[in-house]
């Protein structure tokens, strides 16, 4: 597999998709502590670094699915997976080589934000404050996990789809279609369970009177906000809409799940992978 | 004889289509095998099996005398090269890089032999220029580069006059011919250009509808197809006392016909069998070509 290994990260230093992807999350690590800057001088108050630090989490979530899908859908394209194959280097070790060489792209990427982001916010911002820093540390360990997760589903997703367009189809709206779905998730689990009181005026007695407060039908519960709060933790949209936010609170056990989602995509990946006709 | 490649009742289905059907075929040690079959007869199905790109449904296949099923099959895929269906090259790559992207696949220790092969191909003054601005024949030139890296000793090469010009047709001829003289490669060239075909093969192989109708050297499809006068007479016995005394060389066919392959005119044949009372009641000329001899095999008439 180092044969592979090497003529990836070969390509991988020419790649387009890839500079773009590095620039990209570069340009967002200097736009997000800037425009706070510039909020902040704007309206007189004070904005932390680690405010929209973790916003990087979403970003890195699509480039994942817009890298995988061209850099893997070009072995396709051009019919290069083949010489692999032919060369002798089994299925599984071609599988390998990809979602290595993808995830060290990606986490490459979200370096790139890091580094710009920490370097522009720093002397602009100044540095985390003391509660924070131990959370902004664990989410960004947590996102590096995340992104093995993301990289993991679209590698499979660009292996056993021997088509670049339709591939790039598949991980974009696939990645957006997460996010969506974790955004909506979200939005279920923080409505409140009873509309507020509201107090209000008569004409006719000039008395405040008030209003019991009232179930709030989108609120939910029981076993489906049991569901929904195990989604919540479990799917990769979900925990790229917490960690972005600086709002996730199981840290450890979204970890876990992103291990096991990734685990599981690329055993299955592999397994269709072996039984693949390659054309 | 060694065999480079030997297939054993291979079949391959597709759902509900089979696209080969027990498939048997042999392809010696440094011949150049012409592959022969219309469109969708199985051609490219039984090399992408052959590449490991595919596995069969039932049957075998042995390179260098190794089974496809057994592990050691990966390692013996390091001495073949391919170029399945288009050239599998990186468009956004120059033809120098394009190489040494497959050294590195291969892993070879350096880049040595690669403007070799680059001049090999005829690719040696492409500079900087990306593949993807490449000619159709020289892309194909730059697949067949691309298969030549770690010096394979067996080359499958499909359809690899598939649309050149007549120019881009002669230089892969030339570069096919090349290999197989100097560096002893054999070759597996699937085509249905029989014209192009006949001028580089050593042996044969027809597959119609996936199967193999038939496989042939060149030099029994040559004794198959050459010009003959063939006579329908009415003694064979005289014909053949005849013919031994013109010291003809000819193939008795049946009772009353026979087929003469020396160079000889037609009152200079007649007269000697007439003398010894054999009329002649028919005479015609043939000269059967690749494409005649391949027509009638798929269309049902044996060669024996």
């Amino acid at each position: 597999m180092n044969k592979l290994l090497s003529a990836n990260f070969s390509r991988l230093k020419k790649d387009i998709s890839f500079r773009i992807g590095i620039l990209y999350m570069f340009a967002i690590g200097i736009i997000v502590p800037l425009s706070n800057f510039i909020t902040m001088k704007k309206y007189g108050y004070t904005i932390s670094l680690e405010s929209g630090f973790c916003l990087y989490a979403f970003f890195m979530a699509i480039l994942s699915s817009v890298f995988c899908s061209l850099f893997i859908g070009t072995e396709y394209n051009d019919g290069t997976m083949r010489n692999k194959l032919i060369a002798g280097h089994s299925r599984t070790a071609v599988y390998f080589s990809f979602l290595i060489v993808s995830i060290a792209a990606i986490f490459l990427m979200c370096l790139a934000y890091l580094i710009s982001s920490l370097c522009t916010g720093i002397p602009l911002l100044g540095f985390f404050s003391d509660a924070a820093f131990p959370i902004v540390l664990g989410h960004i360990g947590t996102i590096f996990i995340l992104a093995v997760a993301f990289t993991s589903i679209c590698t499979a997703a660009a292996m056993l789809c021997q088509n670049k367009a339709a591939t790039a189809t598949v991980c974009i709206l696939g990645v957006f279609i997460f996010l969506f779905f974790g955004a909506y998730i979200r939005a279920r689990l923080e409505e409140p369970e009873y509309d507020q009181a509201y107090y209000f005026e008569t004409e006719e007695t000039s008395e405040a009177e008030s209003a019991p407060p009232t179930p709030n039908p989108w609120y939910v519960s029981g076993t489906k906000r049991q569901v929904y709060e195990f989604l919540h933790d479990f799917l990769p949209g979900n925990q790229a809409m917490q960690l972005c936010t600086l709002s996730a609170d199981n840290l450890w056990k979204m970890s876990f799940y992103s291990i096991l989602i990734a685990a599981v995509v690329t055993g299955t990946g592999i397994y269709v992978f072996y039984r693949e006709n390659i054309n | 004889m060694d065999y480079v490649l030997t297939v054993n009742a291979i079949s391959k289905s597709y759902k509900r289509f089979q696209a080969l059907k027990n498939l048997s075929m042999h392809v010696p040690k440094g011949a150049v095998y012409g592959f022969v079959g219309k469109n969708g007869s199985g051609k490219t199905t039984l090399i992408r099996l052959i590449c490991g790109l595919q596995t069969p449904t039932s049957g075998s296949y042995a390179l260098y005398g190794t089974e496809n099923t057994e592990k050691s099959i990966q390692t013996v895929r390091k001495r073949i090269g391919a170029v399945v269906e288009t050239p599998s090259i990186y468009l956004h790559m120059t033809a120098e890089e394009n190489l040494k992207e497959q050294y590195r696949i291969l892993g070879l220790p350096s880049f040595d032999g690669i403007d070799e092969i680059l001049k090999l191909a005829g690719l040696d003054n492409t500079g900087k220029k990306k593949a993807k601005h490449f000619s159709l024949g020289m892309r194909q030139r730059l697949g067949i580069a691309i298969a030549l890296c770690g010096n394979p000793d067996f080359l499958i090469l499909d359809e690899p006059a598939n649309g050149l010009d007549p120019q881009g047709i002669v230089e892969i001829r030339e570069l096919i011919l090349k290999l197989n003289k100097e560096r002893q490669i054999t070759f597996l060239i699937s085509s249905h250009i029989l014209d192009e075909l006949s001028r580089l093969a050593t042996h044969y192989g027809f597959i119609d509808n996936g199967h193999i109708v038939k496989e042939i050297s060149a030099a029994d499809l040559d004794r198959t197809c050459r010009k003959c006068l063939c006579l329908e007479v009415s003694d064979i016995r005289a014909f053949a006392l005849a013919a031994d005394q013109m010291g003809l060389e000819y193939h008795i066919l049946s009772d009353t016909q026979a087929e003469i392959f020396s160079k000889i005119t037609i009152t200079k044949l007649i007269l000697p069998l007439s003398e010894k009372g054999c009329e002649v009641l028919s005479i015609h000329e043939r000269e059967e070509s690749l494409e005649s001899y391949y027509m009638s095999l798929i269309g049902g008439k044996t060669h024996e």
